[in-house]
């Protein structure tokens, strides 16, 4: 449930083509892998609230929600996940800020 | 008439002799209003990821109906009164599924006429009804996460 880091475990095969890409950014030369959405990849249309093993994974070890530029879920998916996640705080699935 | 999600935490150490009557009664308040019980489901005891009334664990009840708003008023009441439950959420859902059921039937279409186009306008027909049963394999791994 705490593995909130980046939350994403998509095998290497899974990616769409070009997701692999290395992209040289700054002078200095280092490559970072470009995040891909894992809503868009692994199809996943129903964002619920009840599903938390699946929002677990986009929430931090204090319970916060991870930011897109970290988790790389696209815009739309997004919001639909943190309006899940929202929801299933309030039923006491989520915390809203767990205790380290 | 809207379809609804309704889940509840009751007390923990409620047992089901107590609790059942309690969602018979809470049924009743729906299909007499017209509306219909669709799902409801038992949880059991899971514990809360904060403490609410002092409780570190509850049951969790879900329903799924769809009635009007009326009925889900005077479910919220009931729900808000009784003393076995403590917290209660509902949502409404009707929207949500029916773009579920455009998304499915966009990604059917797209896959149906995809495979046949992409690879083999040549192909001779009987090859046709197996190219589709290739992008089968993702959806059933899909209904297992939900």
């Amino acid at each position: 449930m705490a593995d909130g880091k980046g939350g994403r475990p998509i095998a290497a095969s899974q990616r769409p083509t070009g997701g692999d890409k290395a992209i040289a950014t700054g002078k200095k030369q280092y490559f970072r892998r470009k995040k891909v959405c894992r809503f868009c990849v692994e199809k996943i249309d129903d964002i619920n609230f009840k599903d938390v093993r699946l929002l677990g994974n986009f929430v931090s070890e204090r319970g916060k929600i991870t930011p897109r530029r970290i988790s790389g879920v696209c815009t739309p998916h997004q919001k639909r996940l943190t309006e899940a996640i929202k929801q299933a705080r309030n039923i006491a699935l989520l915390p809203f800020a767990a205790r380290v | 008439m809207r379809i609804y999600e309704e889940l509840f935490i009751v007390r923990p150490e409620i047992t089901d002799e107590e609790l059942d009557p309690f969602l018979e009664q809470l049924k009743n308040v729906i299909t007499q209003s017209g509306g219909t019980l669709d799902k409801a489901e038992k949880w059991g005891v899971r514990k809360l990821a904060y403490r609410i009334a002092k409780l570190s664990e509850g049951q969790y009840v879900l329903f799924q109906f769809s009635a009007k708003a009326e009925a889900v008023k005077e479910l919220e009441r009931r729900l808000r009164v009784s003393d076995l439950v403590v917290k209660y959420i509902t949502v409404r859902i009707d929207e949500k599924l029916k773009r579920l059921e455009k998304r499915r039937k966009q990604r059917e279409k797209r896959a149906a006429r995809k495979p046949p186009k992409a690879e083999s306008p040549s192909l001779s027909a009987p090859q046709m009804p197996s190219e589709p049963a290739a992008p089968m394999p993702g959806t059933p791994a899909q209904a297992e996460q939900k």
